[in-house]
């Protein structure tokens, strides 16, 4: 135990549930202790006084069968006895005739306690008798009483007994949480020794999980899947780093070279405006690729969930089919829809537009005249929503398919077609945020592209 | 018109300030968020708004502005792209919403439309624009007295081209209202769909009405009493 344990200790959250419930049992332990305690003196005291009463009954019946002689008799044989009451059986004058206490003059009828000295018993020390004493007639007064000390002597067996019991209680209760609290404060520090190695820029490191499946370990299952995410966005980060630098590069030199040509060579008015217009496509082409870029981060960081709400996507599907139909005839295209209608989803509307508004781009773009492109929207499973935008166009290779979705990949083939490589991935990062799958195959002949949305959460449907 | 421009950028703010004095307008410039409350009562036309300000920050200024009774319709700019921070611009009382970079032209054809908005109140159930007229409960065209069947979508583009007639409206514009598209589609959407609509407008003749206005958009207009 190290030096700064104790205070620790005694700050450990573990530790002060532990002592704040051993308080609790101690209070209430010493109120069962005291009704215990009341209830049990005053049993012991009314059976007391009536084994008193009793006796009262049956000597006064043996003195008015048997003369004040019988009652000396009884008396006298009571006090050789093992009978543990006390007896005095005295004249109007205040003489003992019998019993061992002390005569008293004018001794008074009825309940009374006193303080007795005894030379038989307890070395002559002072007692505290219970008695009753009755008048018997002719001055006779016949007491009968009895040493409230045993009375003293449960109370004092029913405290120690407590006594024992919560000292044991409480010491039970505090090494308990003493050893639950090490075992605790011992897995907090194992978090807080990896939290430290991540600072210290061991990003690998995850929190320990016992399996035990107790408040802890969920914990750190959380903690270690916060930075699993932490984690995977750092390495898309990086990787987004390094493909827009690397992506950037042409399209900037480009946008170099023509401003430089225009300073060098360009001698007119429309020489320079030619220059100048290049120069604003270029830059405008560069400025769509970061507002891509952009969008994507944002849907991956997942700030847009706030803008979730219930999406009719066969609506959605319709409209950008529509939008794009005329285009895509004018460029020898077929566009068609197959949607079930009605089919909701819980997510972002602008988003999902724009997903498939990418989709039917792509397939606009990388497929020649007369390719057939459908839009598919069908129930799936339980309750979800399946998605797909098919080509029956050239396809991609098997080797591109897996690849398409990252950023700045272009397949084999459309290297010379406009784009930014750019599309599929903001449809992965939606796809993710919406928490649908999303599944690239061959349609044998083209691709398609499916996107399949999980059921709708209950609160949602309600 | 009169135009309060609030922005910090010096550059950004000359930028716009010339464009828009090039075009005959006054422009009164703030470069934070207090001298632009202070300035904001002068009865300006537009107010034109950067999301980020020093000091009182853009939407915390518009509400201010707003519960001060100050009416003029604002258009907000932001660096700022997502829907988010559009719904909250527009819900803390701001009209329109245009993201930086953005071409002049946008940014003109927006302000020329929120200064000339009509008021929301007003129902109108029919539009004319010279020969042309439009019956939005019946949903149906005439041209010269002669019917022009349209699909919704082009009579949805119409009617937006209708509704602000005389007024250049840019691609994004149309893009944001007639279709709900907040982001920019590779294709010809718009040109397209513009190309079919003119192609059915001029079934029975009749001059051209709407017509490209370079870099910037469309403008549909009435023909001049002296063209052909």
């Amino acid at each position: 135990m190290s030096t700064a344990f104790l205070p620790r200790l005694l700050r450990a959250t573990s530790f002060r549930l532990a002592a704040l419930y051993v308080g609790l049992f101690a209070i209430s332990a010493l109120v069962l202790a005291a009704a215990v305690f009341l209830v049990t003196r005053s049993a012991i005291q009314q059976q007391m006084q009536d084994r008193i009463a009793a006796e009262v009954v049956f000597l006064r019946e043996e003195f008015r069968t048997g003369g004040l002689d019988r009652l000396l008799a009884v008396v006298r044989a009571r006090g050789r006895g093992e009978s543990a009451l006390d007896y005095l059986v005295q004249d109007s004058k205040g003489t003992r005739l019998a019993g061992e206490m002390a005569p008293v003059r004018g001794l008074r009828t009825g309940w009374a306690t006193v303080e007795v000295s005894e030379p038989s018993e307890d070395e002559g020390k002072l007692q505290r008798v219970r008695e009753l004493v009755t008048d018997l007639g002719g001055g006779v007064r016949l007491a009968v009483g009895d040493d409230l000390g045993r009375v003293a002597d449960v109370e004092e067996a029913i405290a120690t007994a407590f006594l024992w019991t919560m000292g044991l209680a409480a010491l039970l209760g505090i090494g308990g949480g003493v050893l639950l609290s090490r075992a605790f404060l011992k897995r907090v520090d194992a978090i807080a020794r990896t939290a430290e190695a991540i600072i210290g820029g061991d990003l690998a490191r995850r929190v320990p999980v016992r399996g035990t499946g107790d408040d802890l370990d969920r914990l750190a299952g959380t903690l270690n899947r916060m930075l699993d995410r932490i984690g995977a966005l750092m390495d898309s980060l990086r990787q987004v780093s390094s493909d827009v630098a690397h992506d950037l590069r042409t399209p900037l030199s480009r946008l170099y070279q023509r401003l430089e040509e225009a300073r060098a060579y360009a001698r007119s008015a429309p020489e320079y405006e030619a220059a100048i217009d290049g120069a604003l496509a270029e830059a405008e082409g560069l400025l769509g690729t970061f507002s891509a870029l952009l969008r994507i981060a944002q849907v991956e960081g997942a700030s847009r969930l706030a803008a979730f709400g219930t999406v009719d996507l066969s609506a959605v599907a319709e409209a950008v089919a529509d939008a794009y139909r005329p285009d895509a005839e004018e460029a020898g295209h077929h566009v068609a829809i197959e949607a079930s209608p009605g089919i909701v989803v819980h997510g972002d509307q602008e988003l999902l537009t724009q997903v498939i508004a990418n989709l039917v781009e792509n397939a606009l773009r990388h497929t020649p005249k007369g390719t057939r492109i459908v839009v598919h929207l069908a129930r799936d499973g339980a309750a979800g929503a399946r998605l797909s935008v098919e080509d029956n166009g050239p396809g991609a290779s098997a080797e591109d398919l897996p690849r398409l979705t990252h950023r700045f990949y272009r397949g084999e083939r459309s290297r010379t077609t406009p784009g930014n490589g750019l599309g599929l991935s903001l449809v992965a990062a939606v796809a993710d945020l919406h928490g649908a799958r999303l599944r690239l195959e061959d349609a044998e002949p083209g691709l398609r592209v499916s996107l399949l949305f999980p059921a709708l959460p209950p609160s949602v449907v309600a | 018109m009169r135009i309060l421009l609030i922005e910090d950028d010096k550059e950004a703010a000359s930028y716009v300030a010339r464009g828009l004095r090039e075009h005959g307008h006054v422009v009164d410039h703030a470069a934070t968020g207090q001298d632009g409350m202070f300035l904001a009562g002068g009865g300006h036309d537009v107010l034109i708004v950067d999301r980020m300000l020093p000091g009182l920050d853009g939407l915390g200024l518009v509400r201010a502005l707003r519960e001060a009774g100050i009416k003029a319709p604002v258009l907000f700019l932001t660096a700022l792209r997502s829907i988010g921070d559009r719904v909250k611009g527009l819900e803390a009382g701001g009209d329109d919403y245009l993201v930086k970079p953005f071409a002049f032209a946008e940014l003109l054809a927006r302000v020329n439309a929120l200064a000339r908005r009509p008021p929301l109140v007003e129902v109108r159930t029919t539009l004319h624009v010279a020969d042309l007229e439009m019956d939005l409960l019946k949903r149906s065209v005439i041209r010269d007295g002669r019917r022009v069947d349209l699909q919704p979508r082009e009579f949805q583009l119409l009617e937006y081209l209708m509704r602000n007639a005389e007024r250049v409206v840019t691609r994004t514009m149309l893009l944001e209202s007639v279709w709900d598209f907040h982001f920019d589609p590779k294709t010809n959407i718009v040109e397209t769909h513009i190309s079919r609509l003119r192609a059915k407008l001029a079934q029975g003749g009749g001059a051209e009405l709407i017509h490209t206005v370079r870099g910037a958009g469309y403008a549909l207009r009435a023909p001049t009493p002296d063209a052909p």
